[in-house]
């Protein structure tokens, strides 16, 4: 009997501990599982980063993560002589005025596709959602370039800004739910005190989409500021022209010298150092904007 | 009156997203499906041709080679890519502490672009001097360096940094399409004893259903498409084992670097650019009977 008793509160006491050994046990992996692939997306950016403080010597034989000789000369070259000053202003350049381009285009026509029954919306609608789908690869490149040679526009970047706010489609669908989301009967009020179309959209439709507005700029300037076949088919015949993407692969090439993996490395980091920044600071943004594009 | 000056406000309006789309995006389109017909280099006057540029297609080795490498390419990116991210998402949508943060390293790697990524690639993997190597050699995993970018890794190579690059944005979309999820039908299975396993099977996947079925196909119209990380990394070599097939299409109109040259074929390239709008296409369509299937039976 006094051992049944004794031998009871025992078992509950053992099963509770080796349950919550269990716990910690399946705690403690998957928390080294989450760490490890925390690790395998950071590992190659920090690499980037000590990588491009070495010096070419240490990079091509050292052992270590970390450099011995912190170089941060390795920036002032890459700015300098390989000439990443220009590159980072032409980035800039149509990274900027893609995004306001992108952002005008398509909350004129979200604003009118949301609010007007016009004739043709299905049409346009749905040539807007082809230009989603099909997708013929460079072949479109070819007859882009030669209607930029008529324009007079190849030689400059505007033929690039251009043709990328010609692809304004997402940037077109994620608006129309925004503008949607804008009670109409502030129009309808708008309406009333004397406004027309044109100062609804001024007055009211875009300063309530100011977040919105935020958030599709944010993904409309990482698109731009991280393309690369467009901006590099329309400037391979002039390096004046060629944005941190293009010159940064034209690094590979050697400019007749050998190889330089510290400068490349250091472009590389140049080149992804404003995006990083702008991610650390508004990266909700950019995850709701993916997000949202499931939510439809 | 009031009603035809709505329709004309409207029209200026979009006026400008049509003309820029017809313009850009829609005459391309036109200009490929007119010229696949035609034998036309660049220069000169084009030829028509009728199918021919189909039959050289269909006899194309080089084409039909970067289609299945294109395969392997985008079959080994997304088996690893879409379970990792979809379990991260089942995990990092239940409470626990520091998933925002979690969240924002996983989600890092797609705000860089593919292009610069590639040559920090290229520069760590090199084969005897990457610091990759450097580092699987000094700490004793590998005897000898592992030529990563040489004939027999350099595909593997490619899908590597190509999951690195995708693992973040599906994971999100995974843990968008979460959410959505009702709490409480958890909260009734727990009640009737479900483990997390039951639960899983029996209310995630079903739940997530539809917006699984579009992720699943939006990435792999995404892997099939992709070449850019590749055109940089290895310009599609060495000895093709890179080559997929819309940076064999590329090749076809432009070189792959600004020093470098290529044989213009615009008509030729214009019936490969067809043929692999096809090929995408047609995947597509499968999934999307398969997986509608397997959701009726379901």
């Amino acid at each position: 009997m006094s051992t049944l008793h004794a031998a009871a509160p025992k078992t509950v006491e053992q099963t509770a501990r080796s349950v919550k050994s269990k716990k910690l046990l399946s705690r403690t992996l998957l928390w080294i599982f989450l760490l490890l692939v925390a690790a395998f997306a950071l590992f190659p950016i920090i690499l980037a980063f000590f990588g491009s403080l070495k010096t070419n010597l240490e990079l091509t034989t050292g052992t270590t993560m970390l450099p011995k000789e912190w170089k941060f000369g390795n920036y002032l070259q890459a700015w300098n002589t390989a000439n990443f000053a220009r590159f980072t202003w032409n980035s800039v350049f149509i990274s900027v005025f893609t995004t306001l381009g992108t952002l005008l285009v398509g909350t004129m026509a979200a604003y009118a596709v949301a609010r007007v029954d016009f004739i043709g919306k299905k049409l346009y609608v749905m040539i807007q959602s082809c230009t989603l789908f099909i997708s013929i690869g460079a072949v479109v490149l070819r007859p882009q370039f030669d209607l930029m040679v008529a324009l007079g526009l190849q030689k400059s970047l505007w033929g690039v800004i251009i043709i990328l706010i010609s692809a304004h489609a997402t940037a077109f669908f994620m608006l129309i739910g925004f503008v949607r989301a804008v009670p109409r009967e502030l129009d309808e009020a708008a309406f009333i005190d004397g406004c027309n179309f044109y100062s609804v959209y001024f007055r009211v439709i875009l300063p309530l989409l100011t977040p919105a507005l935020g958030v599709t700029a944010l993904w409309t300037f990482r698109g731009a500021w991280n393309e690369y076949i467009l901006p590099l088919v329309f400037t391979m015949t002039q390096p004046a022209l060629q944005t941190l993407t293009v010159g940064l692969a034209g690094l590979k090439y050697g400019i007749g010298d050998a190889a330089q993996p510290q400068l490349m490395l250091a472009g590389a980091c140049l080149s992804m150092l404003p995006m990083i920044v702008v991610y650390i600071f508004a990266n909700k943004s950019f995850m709701q904007m993916t997000a949202g594009s499931v939510k439809g | 009156m009031n009603q035809a000056r709505r329709q004309i406000n409207a029209w200026t309006f979009v006026a400008p997203s049509l003309i820029l789309t017809l313009i850009f995006g829609v005459y391309p389109i036109f200009w490929a499906l007119k010229y696949m017909f035609y034998d036309y280099q660049g220069f000169g006057e084009p030829l028509y041709i009728g199918l021919d540029n189909f039959e050289r297609l269909f006899r194309d080795k080089e084409f039909w080679h970067s289609v299945v490498n294109t395969f392997i390419y985008a079959g080994g990116k997304l088996l690893v890519t879409l379970p990792l991210s979809f379990v991260l998402a089942v995990i990092l949508n239940r409470a626990l502490k520091g998933r925002q943060l979690l969240r924002a390293v996983y989600f890092l790697p797609t705000v860089i672009s593919a292009s610069v990524m590639a040559i920090v690639f290229y520069v760590i993997f090199n084969s005897y001097n990457g610091m990759v190597n450097q580092l699987l050699v000094g700490s004793g995993i590998v005897s000898a360096p592992i030529d990563w970018l040489g004939p027999k890794y350099a595909l593997l190579t490619a899908i590597i940094i190509a999951i690195w690059g995708a693992v973040g944005n599906y994971m999100l979309l995974f843990i968008a399409g979460l959410q959505n999820i009702p709490e409480d039908l958890y909260e009734a299975a727990s009640l009737d004893g479900a483990g997390p396993l039951r639960k899983m099977w029996s209310i995630t996947v079903p739940m997530l259903g539809p917006v699984l079925q579009m992720i699943i196909m939006l990435a792999i119209t995404v892997s099939l498409k992709g070449y850019e990380s590749i055109m940089v990394l290895t310009e599609g070599g060495p000895y093709g084992k890179t080559e997929v097939m819309y940076l064999y299409l590329y090749k076809l109109f432009f070189p792959v670097s600004s020093g470098g040259t290529s044989i213009q074929q615009f008509g030729y390239g214009s019936a490969v650019g067809f043929a692999t709008a096809v090929i995408v296409g047609l995947i597509t369509l499968i999934y999307f009977y398969v997986s509608k299937k397997l959701n009726d039976i379901y």
